[in-house]
């Protein structure tokens, strides 16, 4: 069996640390990801290299530069015929257990988010002024004032859906913030690679950015690393954020970002005979890639009753969908906890379907996907995964800004297919509600540049604004060797 | 109720054992019966596309989920009229409780019976006992609580005693009972749910205190923590069993019983862990995935499946929510097919409901 050694530990030999396996196997292929185990102590030095370095060689560069360098990486990613890319592409299905074609297609798509562009769209969306990252710059109010990033940003990243450390590693980079990175146990990789990356593509780098592991719950390591920590950033259940956010001290600042529920709106304008197949298409896409595992990911559909098409025949048109998606994306393997967990939501939709003529359960035991279609509005509620999805009729979409409201702390991303004169006042009600990204159907994995997570600064929530006062720069003046204190 | 019906049951319960066929036959005749008297299971196996003509054996019976018992009413004669309800104890969702109707409990307490004699008692006629769990009328439809009571008073002595109340454990009552039972020498059984035994454990250590049970004494736990007690592994549970009452691991004996069953499974002994489980001639179990009821291959995890010919009135198969593996003449019990944790960023269900739990 194949063993990949993850992480990225600028200043330690491999022999110096200690290593554990992580076993994966998806498609009849087996890996085993060694990841690194530092001691409490070499943690701290570690956090401490890191810090001296990125102050020496990342903190002097201009962010354009520093968007070059990133672009530089991507763009090698985006390579087919990259080496790393190869890797990326070869080892993310194995360790995610998502289909390698799904694969492919997703990371294209979300590295596509990180080209100079698109960085360079994360700076201004949060610095109206992008110099200000630089150096001082004129205020408005009077006086000055500039954006420092971290010394240490330290990052608790979670889940398998790949690749998504890149998001808050690149926010990190573009505020300068030397980093620190915790592996998610169940994606070791794409981090690991990114880091060796940037590397290669601007060898200072290297010693600015570490990727470490350590067991969660490890309360000593966390403690250790925290403790060097202004920023930390943490994802994963509310559970894991709430363990972490206790082991950080109060004088760090610390963000955390939950896991999500996320659904889907459809409107009787994309319910006619033409656009409905192509609705369900759009549907069916935001379903499958990447399994529902994202926090984007819909769980849900509210279909609007009145169409040409309606909404059970909008269900079966989904249906036939994931059918198809099947023969191209087939679904990953299921661990034996998530298929109790899927064949759950599935008898309750089979128990329902049964003592309610309204309530209809389609694709059978076999089929690697599964509709529950209702024709009253269900709350909303996770589906039990693995390409399960609740289909509601509803009279007007404005119904569902009720069903959402309970669950203001577990939303985010609503997927939408309406007239326009509807989206504005939609939009309004469901942010109100606590809704944050509103987004077209087919879109809803993919959020674009810039996009403020979780309602959110990406940049500006990193960075200590620093200012010159005017009674500073007055001040200064007057003790000018040339200062003429006769005049005002 | 079906006389007939019940009284061959009963007969076929009584006898030394069956054969595959006649095994067979009484389940397909139960099925029939349930699939003609029971509305709500007529409807699920109509969804399965299963009828009375395809089922040829026992593995054929479509398995019904227990959240079933929540949703329907799983019961050939009214549900009214039955002699007992157990009800399960609500620990997975809030207040709504799975109700078994049993219009006799006659089957139930047979099933009881000879299985207990045989798996716990071992050739000893009667035990001093202490039980670790509410009475009967303190809880009338609990299947634990009957099981209990009917243990106590077929297999116990008269100065058997329940330590366990609605308002909790009166530790010092059973301090002094195992006390005792030390010094008189005669073996006595405690027997009880198994995070009241935690409870316990957690006292005696607290004070340092520890027993020595006569010879033959014996131990019966039953029914996991339930978030009643704090978690403990298998291994840690009954090491401290063992320590804590002077009781031969082998002697500690774990009942799997459900409220969804009318028959109970057990070890022989903890000794190793975790212990294979095995049940009666009238209960047979497969291991199945979950999603599409197939079983597994021999020697994957699966859930568990129960044929129970004693469920005469409900259904005799249902898919449970437990995790095994087979091993020897039954199965190793791996625990709950729970936390199914979220593998990406999306929510599961589990965070959802202990979320809405708190809220």
């Amino acid at each position: 069996m194949e063993t990949w050694t993850a992480g990225h530990l600028p200043g330690l030999r491999e022999s110096e640390v200690a290593w554990q396996l992580l076993p994966f196997g998806a498609a009849g292929q087996q890996l085993q990801v060694r990841v690194p185990v530092l001691a409490p102590a070499q943690l701290v030095a570690l956090a401490r290299h890191v810090k001296a370095a990125s102050a020496q060689h990342l903190k002097t560069l201009p962010v354009s530069r520093i968007v070059q360098i990133v672009d530089a990486a991507v763009r090698r990613l985006l390579d087919p015929a990259d080496p790393v890319r190869r890797e990326a592409e070869r080892l993310l299905p194995i360790v995610s257990g998502y289909d390698a074609e799904m694969v492919r297609l997703g990371l294209v798509g979300f590295l596509q988010t990180f080209r100079a562009p698109q960085l360079h769209r994360f700076v201004a969306e949060d610095f109206a002024n992008p110099k200000l990252l630089d150096e001082f710059q004129p205020a408005p109010k009077g006086g000055a004032v500039r954006a420092f990033g971290p010394e240490l940003l330290v990052h608790s990243w979670a889940g398998n859906v790949p690749a998504l450390p890149l998001w808050s590693l690149a926010c990190g980079l573009l505020v300068k913030a030397g980093t620190l990175g915790k592996l998610p146990s169940a994606e070791p990789v794409f981090a690991s690679l990114f880091a060796r990356l940037l590397a290669q593509v601007h060898p200072p780098l290297a010693d600015c950015l570490a990727i470490v592991w350590w067991k969660g719950g490890d309360a000593q390591s966390a403690a250790a690393v925290f403790g060097e920590a202004d920023t930390v950033l943490a994802y994963g259940g509310n559970e894991a954020i709430a363990q972490v956010r206790a082991q950080v001290p109060v004088t760090a600042r610390f963000l955390g970002y939950g896991h999500k529920l996320g659904f889907g709106l459809v409107g009787q304008a994309a319910l006619d005979t033409l656009r409905a197949p192509a609705t369900a298409r759009l549907a069916a896409h935001d379903i499958v890639r990447y399994e529902q595992q994202g926090c984007y990911s819909p769980h849900h559909f509210y279909v609007e009753r009145g169409g040409k098409v309606d909404p059970r025949a909008f269900a079966h048109y989904l249906a036939a969908e994931l059918a198809n998606a099947q023969q191209r994306f087939p679904r990953r393997a299921l661990a034996l906890e998530e298929a109790a967990a899927l064949a759950g939501w599935r008898q309750a939709a089979e128990l329902r379907s049964l003592a309610d003529e309204g309530c209809e359960l389609i694709g059978d035991a076999q089929a690697a996907w599964t509709v529950a279609f209702s024709e009253t509005a269900q709350p909303l509620a996770p589906t039990g995964g693995g390409r399960s999805i609740h289909v509601s009729a509803v009279a007007a979409l404005e119904e569902v800004v009720a069903l959402a409201a309970p669950h203001a702390r577990f939303l985010q991303t609503v997927g939408i297919a309406c007239a326009p004169e509807q989206l504005y006042p939609l939009a309004e009600a469901l942010g109100r509600v606590g809704v944050t990204r509103i987004c077209a159907l087919g879109a809803m994995t993919t959020p674009e540049a810039g996009w403020h997570h979780d309602g959110r600064f990406n940049l500006a929530d990193l960075v200590r604004i620093v200012e010159i006062e005017a009674s500073a720069e007055r001040a200064a003046d007057r003790l000018a060797p040339y200062a003429q204190e006769h005049l005002p | 109720m079906n006389t007939a019906l019940v009284d061959a049951l009963l007969a076929f319960i009584a006898q030394d054992g069956c054969s595959d066929a006649e095994f067979d036959a009484l389940a397909l005749r139960l099925f029939a019966h349930q699939h003609a008297g029971n509305a709500a299971f007529r409807r699920f196996c109509q969804g399965r596309g299963v009828t009375p003509r395809t089922v040829k054996s026992w593995r054929d019976i479509p398995a019904v989920p227990i959240s079933a018992f929540k949703e329907a009413t799983l019961s050939c004669a009214p549900a009214d009229s039955a002699e007992r309800v157990f009800m399960t104890s609500g620990t997975t969702r809030g207040d709504v409780k799975g109700r078994h109707y049993h219009p006799t409990i006659a089957v139930w307490d047979a099933s009881f019976g000879g299985n207990f004699a045989r798996r716990f008692m071992q050739g000893t006629p009667r035990l001093r006992m202490a039980i670790l769990f509410p009475g009967e009328q303190e809880m009338p439809n609990s299947s634990l609580a009957h099981y209990l009571a009917l243990a106590l008073q077929e297999f116990g002595t008269p100065d058997s005693a329940y330590f366990v109340g609605l308002q909790g454990m009166d530790v010092d009552g059973l301090r002094a009972f195992l006390r005792a039972a030390e010094g008189s020498g005669e073996p006595c059984a405690v027997l009880g749910a198994s995070y009241s035994f935690v409870h316990f454990l957690d006292a005696l250590a607290a004070a340092g205190e520890s027993f020595r049970l006569p010879a033959g004494s014996r131990i019966l736990d039953t029914g996991g923590y339930k978030s009643q007690s704090r978690e403990l592994p298998l291994e840690d549970f009954y090491a401290a069993l063992a320590g804590g009452f002077g009781v031969a691991r082998a002697r500690c004996i774990n009942m799997y019983g459900m409220t969804e069953l009318s028959t109970q499974l057990y070890d022989d002994g903890n000794a190793v862990v975790p212990s294979v489980k095995s049940g009666p001639h009238w209960i047979r179990s497969r291991i199945v995935d979950p999603l599409t009821g197939r079983d597994v291959p021999a020697g994957e995890r699966g859930i568990l499946v129960h044929c129970d010919l004693a469920n005469f009135n409900s259904v005799t198969t249902i898919l449970t929510e437990d995790v095994g593996v087979a091993a020897g003449k039954g199965f190793l019990l791996l625990g709950r097919a729970e936390g199914a944790q979220a593998k990406g960023c999306s929510l599961a269900v589990q965070e959802f409901l202990q979320a809405a739990a708190r809220s």
